[in-house]
């Protein structure tokens, strides 16, 4: 098992990596499970901003 | 109960600043500089120290020379159990980077950056991104935390990239883009800048490279999903696919940007002085001859030169010394000389921004974790060329009060002394009230310089400035 980093690397700044690789980024992006990752993100809306469907 | 580990506050030979990786940490003992590994660090070092990268990076020196060290005993200073320790190249004199020009902070993260790509290549990773791991041997920046290494985790996100952006990126974008130093806000925040402030004073910039998606979009994924719970999410970027080309991907558009990032200085009251100031070409002969003689004396270790300019003197100090830290207020200047030095190659002078007035104190935990200047070693020789007028008078340092200062360090002395009536000297106190800074007069000057040194030399260089040459009273 690995331990885990001493940084908490941060949600948002994880995220960002899956955005800002640019063109170099479009064809690994492409390839990207974006339905599970857009419901992860759905799911991890902030509890201040009620999901209007809910 | 035994008292268990070491006290910070007590112990001197902790490395106050290496805490915050809990599997490894600096110590110094007479044999030099140390680090103890715990278990997985350890393991993690063996894959570093088998791989061809090290070896590489070894041979080229960016990372500090290091090897497997021989301790009788390890100490206790981890959370988990010690299980090695390496020993490490002692760096000559540690510096921050509050302390560095523009060209150096970017040196730095271009580094950072190479290190990152040139692991990832390796199977390996680097678990943080920080400014501080990096020194400097003269302009050439070292890496020196070898126990940022770990073996790669393909699928997960860079754990440092928050930390990149927030002591690397953003500061580097205030100098180039708003032409807003850097050195307040990291002295002001060992973390550095977090994404929600750097996009309050960069969102005019979104048109500019890097901008949008490193902080306008970071920031806002930040405010939006920054209370996710990480490890989910890191298992869902897994399941969704991130791989080491995304990652590859990024480190390469980082060094884009960080490569394209230029500050362009505007000529400050300082950048052209030393070819264009108030004396002679004859007056500055003299002057560097002074200079040369009086450094010549001793083979120093560490000399330093207070108020450097453009580096002529601390050039003419560097031929009897090991290393000159040539530092300055004046950010551009600095700047300047930095480049000058990195075009020569230079590892004896190491160029930082610094006011006599307020230079670097303590700071972060337990104000330990980052030394202020004298902390980090007092020189054998301080050069205090062209700056006595400008401490005494602009900064209304009382002239015994800066002599006392001088004095503290215990180091040989060039000092020199531009009368009241010398034309920069004039032009200071020339937005002052008749009568102001009465101390500053040539006589007091001479009476307080022979209470605290033994003068053994005095010339005067021009009709207004004398230097002298002195060594502190035994």
């Amino acid at each position: 098992m690995h331990v885990l980093a001493y940084l908490d690397p941060g949600t948002g700044s994880m995220l960002v990596q899956l955005l800002a690789g640019g063109f170099a980024a479009v064809a690994v992006a492409a390839k990207l499970y974006w339905r599970r990752l857009l419901s992860l993100l759905r799911i991890r809306r902030r509890p201040a901003e009620p999901d209007p469907e809910s | 109960m035994e008292p268990r580990g070491h006290d910070l506050a007590a112990d001197s030979s902790i490395e106050a600043g290496s805490f915050r990786d809990h599997d490894s940490r600096v110590f110094v003992t007479s044999d030099g500089v140390h680090r103890v590994l715990s278990r997985a660090a350890l393991e993690d070092w063996d894959a570093l120290a088998a791989s061809a990268l090290w070896h590489e990076l070894q041979a080229e020196g960016r990372v500090v020379a290091t090897q497997p060290a021989q301790l009788d005993a390890l100490p206790d200073l981890l959370a988990a159990e010690a299980a090695g320790a390496l020993h490490h190249e002692r760096v000559p004199f540690i510096s921050y980077p509050y302390e560095w020009p523009f060209a150096m902070l970017k040196d730095a993260a271009l580094l950072q950056l190479e290190l990152n790509l040139r692991a990832l290549q390796a199977g390996l990773a680097l678990k943080d991104a920080s400014p501080y791991n990096i020194q400097w041997r003269g302009s050439a920046p070292i890496f020196i935390d070898v126990g940022s290494f770990e073996r790669l985790r393909p699928t997960e996100p860079w754990a440092g990239y928050r930390q990149f952006c927030m002591l690397f990126l953003y500061p580097l974008m205030l100098q180039a883009y708003k032409d807003l130093p850097f050195h307040a806000v990291l002295r002001g925040s060992l973390d550095g800048i977090p994404p929600h402030d750097a996009r309050a004073v960069l969102s005019g910039e979104r048109f500019r490279r890097g901008v949008l998606a490193n902080v306008l979009l970071h920031a806002r994924l930040e405010a939006r999903y920054g209370d996710a719970e990480g490890r989910e999410v890191k298992r869902e970027m897994q399941r969704a696919g991130f791989s080491k080309q995304l990652l590859e991907a990024n480190f390469k558009k980082l060094l884009k940007v960080v490569r394209e990032l230029e500050w362009k200085a505007g000529a400050t009251a300082w950048t052209g002085y030393g070819k264009d100031n108030s004396y002679d070409e004859a007056a500055a002969g003299r002057k560097a001859q002074f200079v040369r003689e009086a450094a010549a004396r001793r083979r120093s270790r560490l000399s330093w030169d207070v108020g450097c300019n453009d580096g002529a003197y601390a050039r003419i100090a560097a031929e009897s010394a090991d290393l000159v830290v040539a530092f300055d207020a004046d950010h551009a200047t600095v700047d300047a000389l930095y480049r000058s030095l990195r075009e020569e190659g230079r590892s004896d002078i190491l160029t930082l921004v610094m006011s006599v007035t307020d230079p670097s104190p303590d700071l972060g935990w337990r104000g330990l974790e980052r030394a202020s200047l004298e902390r980090r070693g007092t020189p054998e020789l301080a050069l205090c060329l062209a700056v006595v007028h400008h401490v005494c008078i602009t900064g209304n340092v009382p002239v015994r009060e800066l002599l006392d200062w001088l004095n503290s360090l215990d180091a040989a002395l060039v000092i020199e002394f531009p009368d009241r009536s010398d034309p920069m000297v004039e032009r200071l106190l020339g937005g002052k009230r008749d009568g102001s800074n009465p101390d500053y007069e040539r006589a007091t000057f001479e009476r307080a310089l022979e209470e605290r040194f033994t003068v053994d030399r005095s010339e005067p260089v021009s009709e207004t400035r004398t230097l002298y040459e002195a060594r502190p009273r035994a």
